[in-house]
């Protein structure tokens, strides 16, 4: 019941994701520091090579820093504070550059999984719609695997949405797609985070990815 | 690849035939040598008509009836119990680095030979074992040791507490092996990490999302630990009820009483062991489809959370628990094998003394000689058929068929009693009376399935870039194998060498059968000392047995290190 | 066909050596045994023997050490968990027709294993009196050096040693230990969960149910008494066995564990009188009783004596296999076995203590001193009652079946 509430909240207009004087630390050494509001339905971009802390921000996000880095500042969603909150209570989404579907699953049986707990009639119906929103009607029974990799990616992204976060992290989310199919599922998965009016992080080294969020861009070095 | 002919290469392409007949004709000849006598044809009695009179003689034994259901839940429940207590701590570690600490913790049991750990759990829940001294008479208020049930209860709940920790350490490396390889493991953690984004407790998601993939991979060691806990003999022996026994220990009894008209009904009883051992098998495996079918909808149901934070709880509790065991099982040991005279209930012996170190290593020499020869000529054997086998693996391009796969298991999954006894007489036959060589094949048979499973991930990992460089530089397939690919793959190999040393050291019915009792090694003595007089030779005897494999890790560990700082 | 082909030539080949081996034991003896040594040397010789017992095991390495110097005879101490190991591979032997290359040369054994290999020709007959040292043992006037539980030896097999049940207990948790059977029942009652008997058919096992059943039938008329010692009919049986199975339904629920559970092997009993669960437990070989003191595996109260009403005394043997790889050299190994040296050593206490099956009046005065106890040794050297306690012989080897079978049968599986 609980989890309606909150979802309801996170589709209004006053959700939005705060990173309060946030110092990330490898060891003692300072990897970057950050001050950031994202209001729901922009995209923050976060530019940089490898080794500059992207992933490390993102792992400080989900609340999965790994051992010997440190963090300081807070974390609010929607005025919430979470930094301190295990990892699976955040309801911040996460979307990587490999779809990882779930191979003992059906297409269906991975949406289903990330959806909230429901009448099973009422989720079947969802997923379909979704499905089909995205090109990808009656699949539901396939075995992810027999997916050609642009359908894989729009199914993951459904997961993502299906689950109904309050926030959304895409790390190098297209990287691994052509540009014909990078570009459409691009188009795809910005308009799907602005209609559902979330905060979201995108980590990439891609100038035109950047360019398509048409968000505020942070570089790191 | 298309090579040339060349010794090397007829060499590495006969290979597997060379292996599978070294793992197909001894088994196959043992099982023909028991169903003979098992259906009554043994011309030495003067038995030459076919007959069923062993089964009947078999089931009228009193007791059968339990001999065989104390065989099967006693297997049954602790492979159940290994299982399900690894896949807790997996679920519930699966983050932390605590998994790492256990892995390591648990790690050098794995290398503990079953008898030295039924000798030592023996010692532990004894009436004047550790336990029961540690609570006394402080609280207990027993002066002198209970007359309680432990070890040898009816029921085989000894049995039981032995194979399970035995068991779980040998799922649990499975798995973190599992894991630990590169491409899989870093699949299965990203998904867990997705199912915690979405909104799932860490156990939750680990039951969810890794395990239906890992399960796949856990399959056949499952079967062989549930195959070799039906039919094992050690702990039964050394921790189980006598009255009766577990049918493999029975039949074992049988094949050796005076009495030789009862070679007939041991014979029919190891058939009968066999069809226990399948059975328990399809049992399992239709558990698991049962299992599979009854939880593919609890799976997409979106339920977050199974009481994941008291299953943790409890999860703690098991695994300190069973850490307590082991490191109280290992301290007694050691314990006894200093003791001075140690009353009952003092927590330590009055005095401590070297003397049982000193007399049992005077006479330990023949023993662990033996032990370790054999040891060195099996694994020896093994890793070259091994070796051999994967590289003809490469050269064909073709992937080791099912059947071949079946068939390096075979002697893992068919219970090694039904066939020994037969392989005795099959050497009988062949006039082989070269005792040394005799147990060295027998040790083969366990030791190679264990040697190729360590070596073949590594081997087939291996990134085949390197040999087609070499090749495209000229370099034969024998120069690759010897220049490129073994010094590449030298860390796994001597793993894998530690891993059939210490297989070897740990056989008790391959020595005993196939070397006619004329070659001790450590482990046959130990089981011999185990139900015998002095509980201080026996520990030492146990913690030799604990030794020596444990030496082989450390080498296997520290040669490669040497050899490759050397080079530089 | 080829079967019946094979058992009748087997039949004849085994035929012929009986015969050979008679005539050349009766035509020239003392020749016949020139000719062993010069065949015998510079050989090994597999032993196969009951390798439980520490200091058995060193005796007996001990001998490989004097054959070694005075034949080059390299011994190998085969160390069996059970005689019956033995008798199932020369059992196998004989089925894979493998009659002359066998891969035991040498067996320590008495009692029903004998009977079962005896039965069985599986092994070598009328090599014994070949032996010089044999007529040490001063078998005309010596009976029982020729019988094994009753069953004559028909020379398969040469005397070794000689040994009685003797019991011991802890003096700090009994004073008066039960010096009769009658007395073990009331003892265990005061004394519940504190005494036990391995599982049938453990050697010892059988013999302290021997000893019960001979002292149980002792007031019965000779008639009846002496069909102990003849082969088991169901007559005899029905006359013989009832008081023991009454006695152990009395004596049982007050043994260790409610008397649910015995343990496998003999030798546990005195693991368990080390941890003191036991307050009294029993032995064939008295000498391990002070040995294990020294070796702490025994308290240092523990004392020993002998029951009043009779011990249970047998002689043990080594026999030849009929397929011995190695016979010759066998022959000189026991022959060495039953030399004054070798037997003298043996009875010492801190060897081994198993009593010499040597006539003393045999032997030089010098030799009979080899025999006789050192000075100082632990209070429980000293057995009790050693000379009042008469010694009860075996009975028939078909009674150990017997006893067994229906034992396991009544309290082999609990219920």
């Amino acid at each position: 019941m609980q989890t309606h509430e909150q979802t309801t909240a996170a589709s209004s207009n006053t959700s939005s994701l705060v990173i309060e004087q946030l110092t990330l630390k490898r060891q003692q050494q300072l990897l970057l520091s950050l001050n950031e509001t994202i209001v729901g339905g922009d995209i923050l971009t976060i530019m940089g090579p490898s080794g500059s802390g992207k992933s490390t921000l993102l792992n400080w996000l989900t609340g999965m820093l790994p051992k010997g880095f440190s963090a300081t500042g807070n974390l609010y969603l929607n005025g919430q504070l979470i930094t301190d909150t295990a990892s699976h209570m955040r309801r911040i989404g996460l979307l990587y550059q490999d779809p990882l579907l779930f191979p003992h699953l059906t297409v269906a049986g991975n949406i289903s999984f990330a959806m909230p707990a429901g009448a099973k009639a009422q989720r079947q119906a969802d997923i379909s719609q979704a499905l089909s929103q995205v090109g990808l009607a009656g699949l539901e029974h396939r075995s992810p695997q027999s997916l050609s990799g642009g359908q894989q990616a729009r199914v993951a992204l459904l997961r993502v949405l299906l689950s109904q976060p309050k926030a959304i992290l895409l790390d190098e989310p297209f990287s691994k797609l052509d540009s014909q199919l990078r570009q459409e599922t691009r188009q795809l998965v910005f308009e799907q985070i602005r209609q559902h009016k979330l905060p979201a992080i995108m980590v990439t080294h891609d100038q035109s990815d950047a360019e398509a969020a048409q968000g505020k861009i942070i570089s790191l070095f | 690849m298309i090579t040339a002919k060349s010794g090397f290469n007829t060499l590495v392409r006969s290979s597997p035939y060379l292996m599978m007949a070294l793992l197909v004709l001894p088994v196959m000849g043992g099982l023909i040598a028991v169903v003979l006598p098992a259906f009554g044809w043994f011309p030495v009695l003067g038995h030459t008509q076919f007959n069923v009179s062993g089964f009947v003689d078999l089931w009228h034994t009193p007791g059968i009836g339990y001999m065989a259901l104390l065989s099967v839940s006693t297997s049954f429940i602790s492979t159940l119990l290994a299982f399900v207590i690894t896949i807790l701590i997996l679920g519930s570690y699966f983050t932390s680095p605590w998994l790492g600490y256990i892995q390591r913790l648990l790690g050098p049991i794995l290398v503990i030979p079953h008898a030295a750990a039924a000798i030592a759990i023996g010692f532990l829940i004894t009436p004047s074992g550790m336990f029961s001294r540690l609570v006394s008479p402080w609280l207990s208020g027993w002066d002198s040791p209970p007359d309680w049930l432990f070890p040898h209860d009816a029921m085989g709940l000894s049995i039981i507490l032995g194979l399970t920790l035995k068991e779980l350490p040998f799922l649990l490396l499975m798995a973190l092996g599992v894991l630990a390889q590169p491409e899989l493991g870093h699949t299965l953690r990203a998904q867990h990490r997705v199912a915690l984004s979405l909104g799932y407790c860490p156990m939750t998601a680990f039951f969810k999302v890794v395990l239906p993939s890992l399960y796949p991979f856990l399959r056949l060691p499952i079967l062989a630990v549930l195959a070799y806990a039906s039919a094992s003999v050690e702990i039964p022996l050394i921790l189980g009820p006598n009255s009766p026994p577990t049918l493999a220990v029975a039949i074992m009894q049988w094949f050796h009483d005076v009495d030789l008209s009862l070679r007939i009904k041991a014979s029919a009883g190891a058939i009968v062991q066999i069809a226990l051992t399948l059975l328990l098998l399809l049992g399992w495996w239709l558990a698991e489809k049962l299992i599979n079918k009854l939880s593919q909808s609890m799976l997409v149901n979106g339920k977050r959370e199974y009481a994941g934070a008291i299953m943790q709880n409890i999860t703690h509790v098991m695994t300190l628990v069973m850490l307590t065991i082991i490191g109280l099982a290992l301290l007694g040991m050691v314990l006894w094998s200093f003791a001075g005279f140690w009353a009952y209930p003092d927590l330590l012996s009055q005095t401590f003394v070297g003397q049982h170190w000193q007399s049992a290593l005077q006479q330990m020499h023949t023993p662990l000689l033996d032990t370790v020869l054999i040891g060195v000529c099996a694994t020896g054997l093994a890793i070259v058929l091994t070796l051999l086998t994967l590289e003809s693996e490469q050269q064909t391009s073709k992937a080791t068929s099912r059947l071949t796969s079946v068939i390096i298991y075979l002697p893992l999954l068919i219970p090694s009693i039904a066939f020994l006894f037969g392989l005795v007489w099959v050497l009988e036959q062949v006039n082989s009376h070269h005792t040394f060589i005799n147990v060295v094949l027998a040790h083969l048979l366990f030791v190679l399935p264990y040697v190729f499973l360590s070596l073949a991930s590594s081997y087939r990992r291996l990134d085949p870039r390197f040999s087609h460089v070499a090749a495209s530089l000229g370099a034969s397939q024998a120069k690759i194998f010897w220049q490129i690919k073994l010094p590449m793959l030298l860390a796994p190999i001597f793993i894998a060498a530690a891993l059939g040393l210490a297989i070897s050291f740990s056989q008790y019915l391959p020595t005993l059968l196939a070397g006619g009792g004329r070659i001790n090694t450590i482990t046959t003595e130990a089981v011999t000392l185990a139900n015998g007089a002095s509980r201080r030779t026996s520990a030492v005897y146990a913690l030799v047995q604990m030794l020596l494999p444990a030496l082989g890790f450390l080498l296997a560990w520290a040669l490669p290190k040497m050899l490759l700082t050397h080079r530089d | 066909m080829k079967h019946i082909v094979a058992a009748l030539a087997l039949g004849v080949s085994v035929y012929a050596c009986l015969w050979t081996s008679v005539a050349y034991a009766q035509t020239n003896e003392l020749g016949a045994w020139e000719e062993i040594e010069a065949r015998g040397v510079n050989q090994d010789v597999y032993f196969h023997a009951w390798g439980g017992d520490p200091q058995i095991n060193r005796y007996i390495q001990w001998v490989a050490e004097q054959v070694k110097q005075q034949y080059q005879i390299t011994l190998h101490h085969v160390k069996l968990t059970d005689t019956g190991e033995a008798v199932s591979r020369v059992l196998a032997e004989k089925s894979a027709s493998n009659h002359h290359n066998g891969k035991v040369d040498l067996v320590w054994i008495n009692g029903e294993n004998f009977a079962a290999m005896a039965k069985h020709q599986l092994l070598a007959p009328n090599w014994v009196a070949q032996l010089p040292h044999f007529a040490l043992t001063d078998p005309d006037n010596n009976p029982a050096m020729s019988r094994d539980f009753g069953v004559p030896t028909q020379g398969m097999e040469a005397p070794w040693g000689k040994a009685a049940l003797t019991f011991y207990y802890d003096s700090l948790l009994t004073q008066t230990p039960p010096q009769t059977l009658q007395q073990l029942s009331l003892w265990a009652k005061q004394h519940p969960g504190r005494f036990s008997y391995p599982k049938p058919p453990d050697f010892l096992a059988m013999s302290f149910l021997k000893y019960a059943l001979i002292a149980l039938n002792n007031s019965q008329p000779d008639a009846i008494k002496n069909r102990l010692y003849q082969p088991a009919n169901a007559q005899s049986q029905a006359l013989l066995l009832p008081p023991l199975w009454q006695y152990l339904d009395d004596l049982h629920p007050n043994l260790w564990r409610k008397g649910q559970h015995f343990m496998s092997s003999g030798l546990a009993l005195r693991r368990l009188m080390g941890d003191g669960e036991l307050a009294l437990a029993f032995t064939f070989s008295a000498a391990e009783v002070p040995a294990a003191v020294a070796r702490f595996d025994l308290p240092d109260s523990t004392r020993s004596y002998r029951m009043r009403d009779g011990s249970l005394s047998n002689i043990h043997f080594v026999a030849i296999p009929y397929n011995a790889a190695h016979t010759n050299s066998a022959k000189l190994v026991v022959n060495f076995l039953l030399s004054p040296k070798a037997q003298a050593k043996k009875q010492q206490a801190n060897v081994w203590g198993d009593t010499s099956v040597i006539a003393l009046s045999q032997l030089p005065a010098k030799q009979q001193k080899w025999f006789e106890p050192p000075a100082l040794s632990h209070p429980s050297a000293n057995i009790a009652n050693q000379d009042s306690s008469p010694a009860l012989s075996e009975p028939h080897p078909s009674w150990t079946k017997v006893i067994a079978t229906q034992w396991l049968q009544r309290y082999g599986v609990m219920r």
